[in-house]
C-alpha cells in the first residue's frame, strides 16, 4: 500500500471505509447476539437514550440545511444582482455548496505560528455546537419536537448566546489585530442584542404562562390572527431585528465587515475550520428563522384551519396479499400508462425512451399524490410544511436584506440597541402586563 | 515523520524575530505617529485589503474602534511614468499616460495631448473635438458609475456595483468599439483623433442613450434614500471650502464644498463653450455631498452627450501634420476637467522629438491626503467611507 502516495482524503477514507466495515459487522453481531438486553437498557433509560438521538439526528440535518441556505443565498443574490450565481454544478447549480462544503475539507487546515492553538482550535467547535444544539428544542412540528421541554426559551438564548464565547476566542487566539476587533464586535454586538431579543419575548411569556416553545405554538392555534405577530407587533419588529444582529447578518455584520476587518474573527482560519464558522453561520440564520416563526408566526399552526373530514384514509393491512400485488404492478401499469402516449406521439422517440420518460412522469405523480395524501392525512407532514414554508419564507427576507442593505456602523448598531430596542421592549412588557391585568389572559 | 508546516515550532525560528523592529522616526511628524499611547495600537490596512482601491497602504493607529492618527504609505504601483515619456517622442509618450487612472484613462491622455498641441500650435478640426467631447463624457458616466457602486459597496452594500459594472459596461464595450481597447483606449492624437466614429460604436450608443437616464435613475434608486447610507455618510468627513481650496482640492470633491468651479466651464476648452451644461454643487462638504455630487454630474453628462450628438459637424478628424513632430523650444500647460478632478500635464520641449521634462499633474494624489484630516476622531468604518467618498485611483497616485 503506497499510503505516502495518497492523498490527505485518500488516507482518510483509507482509515475509515474498513473501520465502517468492521464496525458495521460488529453492530449487527452485537444486535443479533444481546438485542433483548439493549432493548432492555434503552427502555430503561428511554430519556438519555432519547437526548443522543435527538442530537445526533439535529447534528446529521444542520449540515444539509446549510448546504441548502448556502446555495439559497447564492441564488438570490445573484438573481438581485443580476447575476446568474451558481449553475455548472448539478441541475441548476443545485450541488455547488456541497462541493464548497468538499472543498473546505480538502484544503489545508494552516494553523499559523503563534496562534494560542488550543483555543485557536477550540473556537470554530464552540460557535458550530452552540448553533447546531438550539436547534434542539425547535418545535418543528407537535410530533416533531427533538427535546420540547419546559424552559425550552430560556435554553434557547442560553445557548445561542454561547457562540459569542466561541467568537472572541477566535478573535483573541488569532493572535491578528482583525481578529480581535472582529470577535471585540462580536461580543459587544451580541451582548447589546441579547437583552431586547430576550426581553421582547416576555410579552408573550406573560400572555402565555410558558416558556415552553411547543406550548407557546399551541397557544396560537386557530386563524392566522392568533399569531403572536398580530398580538405584539412591536415585540415582533424588535425580536426581528435582534435576531438580525445575533445571527451577524446585514446590515448588523460588522463582526465580519470584510470592507472594514477583513473577515473579523475567522480572517486567519482556513479549511474545514473556517467551514464550521462558515456553516454555523447559516444554521444559525436557519435557526432564528425557525425560532421566529414559532415564536411569532405560529409555527406549525396553518393560517386557516379547513376541516376537510377526509375520509380517505386506506387501512394497509386490510388489503392483506392484495398490497404486494399493487406495489408490484402499479409501478408497471403506470410506466406503460405514461409511456404509451409519449410512444404514439411521435415516431422518432424510441421504445426505451417513451418508457424512460413514462416511469419518470408516474414517479412524480406518484410522489405529488402521496405528498398531498400525506399532507391532507397526516396532521405531522401538514405541520412540518407548514413550519418550514414560514421559516423559508424568513430565511428568503434574510437574503434578501443581505442583497439590499448596506451595513450600519458600529456605534450607530449599538446605540440603537440600547437607545431605541431596550426601551421598546421594556414598554412592551408593561403594556402587556398591563393589558393582562386589566383583561386578564 | 516528517515535520509539518503546519507545526508552530518548526515555523517559529526564535520567538522574538516575529515582531519587526519599530522604525527610527526620521521627522517630527513620524516620531508623533510612531508613538503610541495606553490603550492605542497600529492596525495596517494594506496594500492588499478589501476596500483600499488599488494597492494603498494606510497605517491606522487606532484606539478601540477609534481612530486616532492615519498615515497612507504610497509608492507600491510606481512606474515612473514621467521619466517614460521623456524617454519616447510625442506621439509614443501619450500612450504611457494611458494606464495613470485606468478607471478614466481618456482623461489621462487627453492632459498631454493638450499640452502638446499647445506646444505645437496644432488646431484640433472640430468633428474631432466633438469627438473628444463626447469620448470624454462617456468615461466620465463610466468612472461615475463605478464610484457608485464602489461606495456603496465600501458601506457593506454588494448589489449596487454590479448594477453599476453593467452600464459602465455597456459603455466600455462601446468604447472598445471605436478604439479597439476596453480599458486603455490610446485614442487621442495629437492632431486629432485615431479614427472616426464607426457604425458600430454609434449603433451601441443609440441604444443604450434611449435607456441611460432611466437605468441610471434606478441604479440610483437603489442606495440614495436609503436610511443607513444617508447616516453613514451624512456629516461625516466635512470638508469646508478654505482647506479645499488651501489644500488643492479639484473636481467634484471640490464641488461638493461648495466651490462652483468646473475647468469646462471657467477655463473652456475643445467646444465645451458651445455646449449647455450646469455645474452641481452642495454647500455641506461631507461623504453624502460628494457622491451626490458626482451622481448628478452623470445627468449633465447625458445631456452633454445629448448636444454633442445633435450638433456634431462632418469633416476631417485629424489634423495635417508632419510624421516627425519637433515643436519649437518652449513650455506648455494643458489641463481637462476629468472624473476626479483636474488632470493637467506640463511639457517643456527643447526642440528635439522627445519632450524635454513632462510634469503630471493627478487629482487623486491631492485627494488622497485628506484621507487623514478627514478620518481622524471617527471609526474604523468611516475611513472607508471616507475614502470611497474621495476616490482615489491608486495608478494615478503613484504614477
Amino acid at each position: 500500500m503506497a499510503w505516502n502516495r495518497l492523498t490527505p482524503a485518500g488516507r482518510v477514507l483509507a482509515v475509515l471505509l474498513p473501520v465502517l466495515a468492521i464496525g458495521g459487522a460488529l453492530t449487527t453481531a452485537l444486535l443479533v447476539a444481546f438485542g433483548g438486553a439493549i432493548a432492555a437498557t434503552i427502555g430503561a433509560n428511554l430519556p438519555i437514550v432519547r437526548f443522543l438521538v435527538a442530537s445526533v439526528v439535529t447534528f446529521l440535518i444542520s449540515v444539509p440545511v446549510a448546504f441548502l441556505l448556502i446555495y439559497m443565498e447564492m441564488k438570490i443574490i445573484a438573481l438581485m444582482n443580476l447575476r446568474i450565481g451558481p449553475d455548472r454544478i448539478g441541475p441548476a447549480g443545485a450541488v455547488m455548496s456541497v462541493v464548497h462544503g468538499l472543498k473546505v475539507l480538502m484544503k489545508e487546515d494552516y494553523t499559523p505560528p503563534s496562534v494560542d492553538v488550543p483555543v485557536f482550535t477550540l473556537a470554530p467547535v464552540v460557535v458550530y455546537l452552540a448553533s447546531f444544539m438550539t436547534l434542539l428544542v425547535i418545535p418543528f412540528a407537535p410530533e416533531l419536537t427533538s427535546m420540547g421541554f419546559e424552559l425550552g426559551l430560556l435554553y434557547f438564548f442560553a445557548i445561542g448566546g454561547l457562540s459569542v464565547v466561541g467568537l472572541m476566542m477566535a478573535g483573541w487566539s488569532s493572535f491578528n489585530k482583525y481578529s480581535l476587533l472582529g470577535g471585540i464586535r462580536a461580543a459587544a454586538q451580541a451582548i447589546s442584542y441579547e437583552i431586547p431579543l430576550t426581553l421582547s419575548v416576555v410579552g408573550i411569556v406573560i400572555l402565555t404562562g410558558t416558556l415552553s416553545l411547543p406550548k407557546i405554538v399551541a397557544a396560537q392555534d386557530g386563524s392566522f390572527l392568533d399569531w403572536f405577530i398580530f398580538r405584539q407587533p412591536l415585540a415582533a419588529i424588535i425580536f426581528f431585528i435582534a435576531i438580525t444582529a445575533e445571527a451577524n447578518r446585514t446590515p448588523f455584520d460588522n463582526a465580519e465587515a470584510d470592507q472594514e476587518i477583513v473577515a473579523g474573527f475567522a480572517t486567519e482560519y482556513s479549511g474545514m475550520r473556517f467551514g464550521f464558522f462558515f456553516f454555523a453561520e447559516y444554521v444559525n440564520v436557519f435557526i432564528v428563522s425557525a425560532l421566529f416563526s414559532a415564536v411569532f408566526l405560529g409555527g406549525s399552526n396553518p393560517p386557516i384551519h379547513i376541516d376537510l373530514n377526509p375520509q380517505i384514509l386506506i387501512d394497509l393491512s386490510a388489503l392483506g396479499i392484495g398490497l404486494p400485488l399493487i406495489a408490484g404492478i402499479a409501478p408497471v401499469l403506470g410506466t406503460l400508462l405514461f409511456a404509451a402516449p409519449i410512444w404514439f406521439a411521435s415516431s422518432r422517440i424510441k421504445g426505451w425512451q417513451a418508457l424512460v420518460a413514462g416511469f419518470l412522469i408516474f414517479g412524480g405523480v406518484s410522489t405529488a399524490a402521496v405528498g398531498i395524501w400525506a399532507f391532507v392525512m397526516l396532521p405531522p407532514v401538514a405541520s412540518l410544511i407548514w413550519f418550514l414554508i414560514k421559516t423559508f419564507a424568513l430565511v428568503f427576507t434574510f437574503v434578501w436584506m443581505r442583497g439590499t442593505l448596506p451595513r450600519a456602523r458600529i456605534d450607530q448598531l449599538m446605540g440603537f440597541a440600547w437607545k431605541w430596542l431596550l426601551p421598546a421592549s421594556l414598554l412592551n412588557i408593561f403594556a402587556t402586563a398591563f393589558a393582562v391585568l386589566i383583561a386578564g389572559r | 515523520m516528517r515535520p509539518s508546516l503546519d507545526d508552530p515550532r518548526v515555523a517559529i525560528p526564535a520567538e522574538s524575530t516575529w515582531y519587526e523592529p519599530a522604525p527610527t522616526p526620521q521627522t517630527e511628524r513620524q516620531a508623533e505617529f510612531l508613538s503610541l499611547r495606553e490603550g492605542e495600537m497600529f492596525v495596517n490596512m494594506g496594500p492588499q485589503h478589501p476596500s483600499t482601491h488599488g494597492v494603498l497602504r494606510v497605517i491606522i493607529k487606532v484606539n478601540g474602534e477609534k481612530v486616532v492618527d492615519l498615515d497612507p504609505v504610497l509608492g507600491y504601483l510606481h512606474r515612473g511614468v514621467e521619466k517614460l515619456c521623456e524617454n519616447a517622442d510625442y506621439h509614443q509618450a501619450i500612450c504611457y499616460t494611458d494606464p495613470l487612472e485606468y478607471v478614466s484613462s481618456l482623461f489621462c491622455e487627453a492632459a498631454p495631448v493638450a499640452a502638446f498641441e499647445k506646444l505645437m500650435d496644432v488646431d484640433v478640426p472640430r468633428r474631432a473635438q466633438y469627438i473628444r467631447v463626447l469620448t470624454m463624457e462617456l468615461n466620465r458616466i463610466a468612472s461615475h458609475t463605478l464610484f457608485q457602486g464602489w461606495m456603496a459597496l465600501d458601506l457593506g452594500g454588494i448589489t449596487p456595483i454590479l448594477w453599476a459594472f453593467i452600464e459602465r459596461d455597456e459603455i466600455v464595450d462601446m468604447l472598445a468599439a471605436l478604439t479597439g481597447q476596453k480599458l486603455l483606449y490610446n485614442y487621442y492624437r495629437i492632431g486629432g483623433v485615431n479614427g472616426d466614429l464607426n457604425h458600430e460604436f454609434m449603433s451601441r450608443l443609440g441604444t443604450w442613450m434611449s435607456r441611460a437616464a432611466a437605468q441610471i435613475d434606478s441604479n440610483l434608486a437603489l442606495i440614495n434614500e436609503n436610511e443607513i447610507f444617508v447616516r453613514r455618510t451624512r456629516g461625516l468627513g466635512v470638508l469646508d471650502a478654505k482647506t479645499a481650496l488651501k489644500m488643492g482640492v479639484t473636481g467634484p470633491n471640490l464641488r461638493a464644498s461648495g466651490v462652483p468651479f468646473d475647468l469646462r466651464r471657467d477655463r473652456p476648452y475643445l467646444v465645451y463653450p458651445e455646449l449647455e451644461f450646469d455645474v452641481p454643487t452642495r454647500d455641506e462638504g461631507d461623504s453624502l455631498a460628494r457622491y451626490l455630487v458626482r451622481m448628478d454630474e452623470i445627468k449633465q453628462s447625458i445631456r452633454i452627450i445629448d448636444q454633442v450628438l445633435h450638433e456634431m459637424p462632418d469633416g476631417p478628424v485629424m489634423a495635417k501634420l508632419p510624421r516627425l513632430l519637433r515643436p519649437r523650444p518652449g513650455r506648455a500647460f494643458g489641463a481637462v476637467e476629468g472624473p476626479r478632478g483636474v488632470y493637467g500635464t506640463y511639457a517643456i520641449s527643447d526642440g528635439t522629438d522627445q519632450p524635454f521634462r513632462m510634469r503630471i499633474h493627478d487629482p487623486s494624489f491631492v485627494h488622497l491626503q485628506l484621507v487623514g484630516p478627514l478620518t481622524k476622531g471617527n471609526l474604523i468604518a468611516d475611513t472607508m467611507a471616507v475614502m470611497a467618498s474621495l476616490d482615489p485611483v491608486m495608478g494615478g497616485v503613484d504614477k
